[in-house]
């Protein structure tokens, strides 16, 4: 410790680069700790995916819809309990900047297959009453301080679900996680009656119109029987026009991640460049550091410091500039994360997760990786110091 | 107190293929106390015994005794532990670290020491109160002039108390009075405090306020 006024000094001599090189190296962790935390959600969204719910949809893709005739179909499957359609209405609460994830749910059968959902009964009730009737979650309910009985309108984005105008909504229940479990349930979402979209559909286009199911969720009895039950809903519809995949509810949300490529693999490369970015500019500036004070060191070693010690000195520079950028980059990160998913364009696949918050697993990690790669880009200048011959240093003064 | 023995020291650089002789068998003794001045012209290899006496450097063969230690058999640990307790060097360009005070660069060696902090710096007072600087102890190098910056400099060398000190042109980079000042300040630790001097000048004045003048010719102690 005694030592440590001494590396403090000689961090404040080039304050400029120091300060810089801690502002860019704060950065990168704020990047790699902002990646971690998007990937953190998506992985603890798929985890949290219970193993007794699939999903049915469109064999080709998810944006085309199915005929509602298969539910009665699939009802009557062996091993299936529940059965309820399930679509995203695409629907925009006032502006993109406002976009929330919004379904429209046969509620009588989707909400039993969903605990995690939690709502008064009283609330459920005058839901379920309500033709027009919308559950939000907490979250969302804060975000947009809506309250029970407010009225709101929303317009779908996708075509199928483009009526002559908005839908109006009244707020009849607002749901929360179950305790312990707000990290990996999300409560920035809303439902909504399907037949009131469907009816809405019919009653404008007429008669034979009606919304498609754009996805099943089905329950099933036995968990351990969920891969024949999966087989046996595709199998049913193999040789019809509108042919299904079935998957587990974790394999759904996957591949719904994945429409928008290879998430997780682009952000982890993201954060390894970033990283490696991290090394190199430390390196860099400890390079110079150590360039411009040879004599200093050849000194140091004149008045008796060991090898060893200079080295340490010098890491231990690198290691000061690491950790407060670590403590910036992670504080940065915790502050800003929350307001990634208002963002344009990200709002649409973060609003599927729960609420981006950064844990402490994910901070430590970070901030041990923003210590570790700068103690370890110190290490070459340090070595060099090392190696340094007192009477080479002090004759290329 | 501790004597400086030299006995049949050679030190040889080599450059690519082809060996420079820089020492050839030099015989030096320094007895206890004594204030020595090494002269002789550039590359006669006065620096290159300066620091092979006080162990930053390593002769090729011969053997250097600074009080009871044989300094060339160390290895390179025990001999930065030695350089920090028994030997002082006095530097031509003070090479003073900018970024710390007067009182923090005469500080420097004691953190090595198991000193608190008090003690480290009611020493580093006192060495600078002893070069007249005392009132300094807060500036920085570049608020003092080159003569200061080396009674700085003298200060740091002297704060562990070591037996011997070593200073290469100690006034090579002074003006005039400045040098004479410095040469009172050697001359001073030399007397009161018994140190024993090695220093290397080009300087006759400075050579002549040394008890012996030794001269070096080719990497030889001349007679």
């Amino acid at each position: 410790m005694k030592f440590l006024p001494y590396v403090l000094k000689h961090l404040r001599r080039s304050w400029v680069r120091t300060l810089s090189t801690i502002i860019g190296m704060a950065l990168c962790i704020f990047l790699i700790c902002t990646l971690q935390t998007v990937l953190d959600a998506i992985r603890k969204t798929t985890e949290a995916a219970n193993p007794s719910r699939v999903v049915t949809r469109h064999a080709v893709s998810l944006t085309f819809n199915m005929p509602l005739a298969y539910k009665p179909r699939i009802q009557t499957l062996p091993g299936v309990r529940r059965v309820a359609v399930s679509n995203w209405f695409g629907g925009v609460y006032r502006d993109m900047k406002d976009f929330f994830p919004n379904f429209a749910v046969e509620s009588e059968d989707y909400f039993p297959m969903y605990p995690e959902y939690v709502v008064a009964p009283a609330e459920y009730g005058a839901y379920l009453a309500d033709m027009q009737g919308a559950l939000v979650g907490r979250d969302l309910a804060e975000k947009y301080g809506f309250n029970i009985g407010d009225t709101f309108q929303m317009e779908s984005i996708i075509p199928p679900y483009r009526v002559s105008g908005p839908l109006k909504f009244n707020v009849r229940g607002i749901y929360d996680a179950p305790p312990g479990k707000r990290s990996s349930v999300n409560t920035g979402m809303m439902f909504f009656h399907f037949k009131y979209l469907n009816e809405t559909i019919r009653g404008q286009r007429g008669a034979g119109a009606y919304s498609g199911a754009g996805t099943f969720s089905v329950q099933v009895t036995d968990p351990g029987g969920t891969a024949a039950v999966m087989r046996a809903i595709d199998t049913n519809f193999e040789n019809s026009d509108v042919q299904t995949k079935t998957e587990t509810e974790g394999a759904f949300l996957a591949g719904f991640i994945a429409l928008t490529g290879n998430l997780v693999g682009l952000l982890n490369g993201v954060g390894l460049a970033v990283g490696f970015t991290i090394l190199l500019v430390t390196a860099n500036t400890m390079s110079m550091a150590v360039r411009e004070r040879r004599t200093e060191i050849a000194v140091l070693k004149t008045l008796g410091f060991s090898s060893r010690l200079v080295m340490a000195l010098i890491i231990g520079e690198a290691f000061t500039i690491a950790a407060v950028s670590g403590l910036i980059g992670v504080g940065l990160a915790r502050g800003a994360v929350g307001g990634l998913a208002s963002l344009p364009f990200m709002g649409l696949l973060l609003g599927n997760f729960p609420a981006l918050e950064v844990s402490p697993v994910v901070g430590s990690l970070t901030f041990l990786l923003a210590v570790g790669l700068g103690t370890a880009a110190g290490l070459v200048p340090a070595m060099g110091a090392y190696r340094t011959r007192i009477t080479d240093a002090l004759r290329s003064v | 107190m501790a004597s400086v023995e030299v006995r049949q020291v050679t030190k040889v650089y080599k450059r690519d293929a082809q060996e420079i002789v820089v020492l050839n068998g030099i015989d030096l003794t320094v007895p206890d106390g004594e204030f020595v001045a090494l002269m002789g012209p550039s590359g006669s290899g006065k620096t290159t015994l300066l620091n092979l006496i006080a162990g930053i450097d390593r002769a090729t063969s011969g053997n250097i005794m600074v009080g009871s230690t044989l300094v060339t058999s160390l290895s390179e640990g025990d001999l930065a532990r030695w350089r920090s307790r028994h030997v002082g060097f006095i530097f031509q360009f003070y090479n003073l670290i900018p970024v710390l005070s007067a009182l923090e660069n005469v500080e420097l060696p004691l953190l090595l020491t198991s000193l608190s902090k008090a003690q480290r710096r009611e020493r580093a007072l006192t060495a600078l109160k002893v070069v007249g600087l005392a009132d300094r102890a807060k500036h920085y190098p570049r608020q003092l002039s080159g003569g200061q910056e080396q009674r700085v400099a003298i200060a740091r060398a002297i704060v562990t108390d070591p037996a011997v000190l070593v200073a290469d042109e100690p006034t090579g980079d002074l003006d005039a009075k400045s040098a004479e000042d410095i040469l009172d300040l050697l001359d001073l630790l030399n007397r009161e405090f018994k140190k024993t001097i090695v220093m290397v000048t080009h300087d006759p004045r400075a050579a002549a306020r040394a008890h012996v003048e030794r001269h070096l010719e080719k990497g030889r102690l001349a007679a």
